[in-house]
């Protein structure tokens, strides 16, 4: 029904669209995949009317259709889902599904019969989920949201559903329901572009997937007839190895040690983390895991337990003492809690390490450029210069650079919140790579993840985690993704099994 | 190098501007002239200096004007209390000043204290504190203005005082500049200027990185008051006496010369230069207007203007 043909787009010198050919037919789970900058927000920017090809046809059920806008496109019946979801907090889920096009009476909002539609609409959706259409986006979550933005994408017949990355801030278990929803919806005749960087939850969910690289459309295939290693050489051109735990030298001392710590979040953890290695954290979104982190950082208040580094008590109040004792953080949310965004990367680089470059009210401009020029070197932090602003790096490179900014002294223990999240197939290689050699040189690492595959394969020793406390601890090369799942979703309980 | 090429939009606008009023006004460019000029920017730079240290947290301070009034009838209190009618002693002026800069500091610190320790906004923390501050300055005197006998020449001198043979340049002007090196210093050169930006860039993200968050909001809300205690000493000095009502639209003033001078009014970006720059602008503004006989009503409404004027380009570059 939908369908481009040598669809164009250039942006000053760069082509960010070369000839592309796609189409979608009705009742089609069809995903999009390619590296960052390979192309895929462009060319679903050019279906939702954002951006207006130079040359290319995009035709719609047979006819021509010239998408100049993007109230062309939702006319046409083609909603896009951004990743930046797009609704007012403040609000209720029904005010958001009749947002801009509120029913009235008399010139007064009809407030009932919004209610009564947004909930006939919800329910023949099937979002039971959000069944209740009185309440504030505010209290739903993240999930959640996002089945109001599809209810209200569908609540103007919209008959192509374009999903940006729906899953990156979901839990397993949202995302299966998410999925319910999608293939519920791909029986009423909806066609779905899914666009994500998680190869398995693609070769589970689509129809047919089609590749995009430097522009180019390397080819759609049906789902069924790739597996998940071939997509990564269509992806990136190139082999990739699978990933396996860094060679552990052998148990090293403890390094970090927590007995049934507690705060608003954390439920009694206790745990002990040696120096080489590296001890994943299994959990779904909103089991505690972050907060484990924002504890473990002196972020959030402690309120009972023990945390020692090399034996040593540790009292958490403020980052500055967990810094002081050789814990560091790279926490989740990069734009939020990473980096100073107006700032250049030498700014952010040196930011830690004031201490070392002013003394009083003298300002030494070769330590500090000794420092920014290190991390640049050492974490290949691809960088117009060191005065560039750190919002024109790529995810990659902004989430090497807040790893990289710790590392002026080699701190003792570093706990990875989510570091992969939003980066792209070769810099989340890379940022394995840096994983390794920092476990390698001896750092003790606790990762967290909502990835996985990847905390099975990266670490050696996997902690279960639910709601804010530790289920049991096992070696990574015992469990598998399935086994740990049972237990995360409470399908099994028996922490000896 | 770079710090010169952010500045020469402010200067070359500072220069149009003297050049325009040299051509309406003859005699505008005379050295007098100048140093009246200068002597009459000060007050408002001093306060202006610590507002942009609050704004570049991403905060804002209301009660500065009211603290001008405020540290003016305290000090004045003070010092015909401790220093004498008849005679003038220099451990009872020091005294009286420092009472002056306590109650500033004070104010300061409930400010600072109420931004960082709680959820209230710093709007609408100063607003609350700049009404305390007013009415507080309202009770010495059952609010009428109380004159500084003139056998205080020590507190007379800091702001009608020269100092200099070849050019006598007014005290108040001296005070500005070396408190624009220290304020200047502190932002561009020390751990705690680098944590201002950061702060005002992004707060959360400054947190995580071991930035005392709480205690530098605190700290900057103090010496925003203290720079203004300053400010409200040379103020009641020149005027001869303590006005309860005085100082009202300073806080103002100062807001527009940190936002004339670059200063970015959601935090994390500014320079000390830029609001030197910026209150010199909104100075010869004041004075040339006065001395084109332009009538007061126009005189804000250009002011006004030039205001929007500068920080639309200032968004515009941003871009």
């Amino acid at each position: 029904m939908l369908s481009l043909r040598g669809v164009t787009k250039r942006f000053g010198g760069i082509t960010a669209l070369d000839h592309v050919d796609f189409d979608l037919r009705p009742g089609e789970i069809h995903a999009l995949l390619g590296e960052n900058g390979a192309g895929k927000s462009t060319l679903i920017k050019v279906l939702g009317g954002i951006h207006v090809p130079e040359a290319g046809s995009i035709d719609i059920d047979g006819r021509p259709a010239h998408i100049r806008g993007v109230a062309d496109a939702n006319r046409r019946g083609i909603r896009l889902i951004h990743q930046e979801l797009s609704l007012a907090p403040n609000l209720t889920i029904a005010e958001n599904i009749y947002l801009g096009r509120e029913p009235r009476r008399l010139g007064l909002l009809d407030r009932r019969r919004m209610e009564r539609d947004a909930a006939a609409l919800v329910e023949e959706l099937g979002l039971h989920e959000i069944r209740d259409v009185r309440t504030v986006v505010a209290d739903l979550t993240v999930a959640h949201r996002q089945l109001v933005e599809i209810a209200r994408a569908l609540s103007c017949r919209a008959r192509v559903l374009v999903l940006d990355e729906p899953t990156s801030s979901l839990s397993e278990a949202e995302t299966e329901a998410l999925f319910a929803t999608l293939r519920r919806l791909r029986e009423q005749g909806v066609g779905i572009i899914y666009i994500s960087h998680r190869l398995a939850e693609i070769l589970r969910l689509a129809d047919r997937i089609t590749v995009l690289r430097d522009g180019h459309s390397i080819g759609t295939q049906p789902a069924a007839a790739v597996n998940q290693r071939e997509l990564i050489r269509w992806m990136v051109g190139r082999d990739v190895a699978a990933q396996a735990p860094p060679k552990s030298l052998g148990p090293g001392d403890v390094a970090l040690e927590v007995r049934d710590l507690r705060s608003a979040r954390v439920n009694g953890v206790s745990l002990e983390l040696r120096y080489g290695e590296i001890l994943g954290l299994a959990g779904l979104v909103g089991a505690g895991r972050s907060e484990l982190a924002r504890a473990l950082f002196g972020i959030d208040a402690v309120e009972s337990g023990e945390v020692r580094v090399d034996g040593r008590p540790v009292v958490l109040r403020h980052p500055r003492d967990a810094l002081a004792a050789g814990i560091v953080l790279v926490p989740e949310d990069r734009k939020r809690e990473g980096l100073i965004a107006l700032q250049t990367v030498a700014f952010n680089l040196a930011l830690p390490w004031t201490r070392e470059w002013i003394t009083g009210p003298v300002f030494h401009a070769q330590r500090r450029r000794a420092i920014v020029d290190r991390a640049i070197r050492d974490f290949r932090i691809k960088t117009a210069g060191p005065h560039e602003c750190v919002l024109n790096l790529s995810g990659g490179n902004q989430q090497k650079l807040v790893v990289g900014k710790w590392m002026e002294r080699r701190p003792k223990v570093l706990i990875l919140d989510e570091p992969t999240r939003g980066v792209d197939v070769g810099a989340r290689e890379e940022m394995f790579e840096i994983i390794h050699r920092l476990v390698e040189s001896g750092m003790a690492v606790l990762l967290i993840s909502s990835d996985l595959l990847e905390v099975l394969s990266l670490s050696h020793r996997v902690a279960v985690y639910k709601d804010g406390r530790i289920l049991f601890t096992a070696p990574a090369r015992e469990l598998t993704s399935e086994r740990v799942m049972e237990y995360l979703t409470g399908a099994k309980t028996d922490e000896n099994a | 190098m770079r710090m010169l090429r952010q500045m020469l939009p402010l200067l070359a606008a500072v220069a149009g501007l003297l050049v325009l009023f040299r051509v309406w006004v003859p005699g505008f460019l005379a050295p007098d002239n100048m140093l009246d000029l200068a002597q009459q920017i000060s007050v408002n730079a001093i306060i202006a200096f610590g507002m942009t240290l609050v704004i570049l947290t991403g905060g804002i301070d209301l009660s500065v004007g009211a603290l001008v009034a405020l540290v003016g009838t305290t000090t004045v209190y003070g010092l015909i209390a401790l220093g004498g009618t008849e005679t003038q002693s220099v451990p009872g002026v020091m005294a009286a000043m420092l009472l002056g800069l306590g109650a500033a500091a004070a104010v300061g610190l409930v400010n600072g204290l109420c931004a960082a320790r709680t959820r209230m906004p710093p709007f609408i923390i100063t607003l609350a504190t700049m009404l305390v501050a007013r009415g507080a300055a309202l009770r010495f005197n059952e609010g009428r203005p109380m004159h500084i006998p003139e056998v205080h020449t020590l507190f007379l001198w800091l702001g009608n005082g020269r100092v200099g043979c070849v050019v006598p340049v007014p005290v108040p002007v001296l005070v500005m500049l070396v408190l624009f090196v220290l304020a200047a210093v502190l932002l561009h050169r020390t751990r705690f200027g680098q944590h201002l930006y950061a702060m005002g860039g992004n707060r959360e993200a400054a947190l995580f990185t071991g930035v005392p968050v709480a205690r530098i909001e605190a700290v900057v809300y103090v010496l925003g008051s203290l720079l203004a205690a300053v400010a409200g000493m040379i103020n009641a000095s020149q005027l001869y006496s303590a006005e309860p009502a005085s100082g009202s639209g300073f806080e103002l003033s100062a807001i527009a010369a940190a936002v004339v001078g670059g200063t970015s009014f959601t935090g994390g970006r500014g320079t000390m230069v830029g609001t030197l720059i910026g209150a010199v602008i909104i100075g010869i503004l004041d004075k040339g207007l006065n001395q084109a006989g332009v009538h007061f009503s126009l005189q804000y409404i250009v002011k006004g203007l030039v205001i929007l004027a500068a920080v639309y380009a200032d968004v515009r570059r941003d871009r």
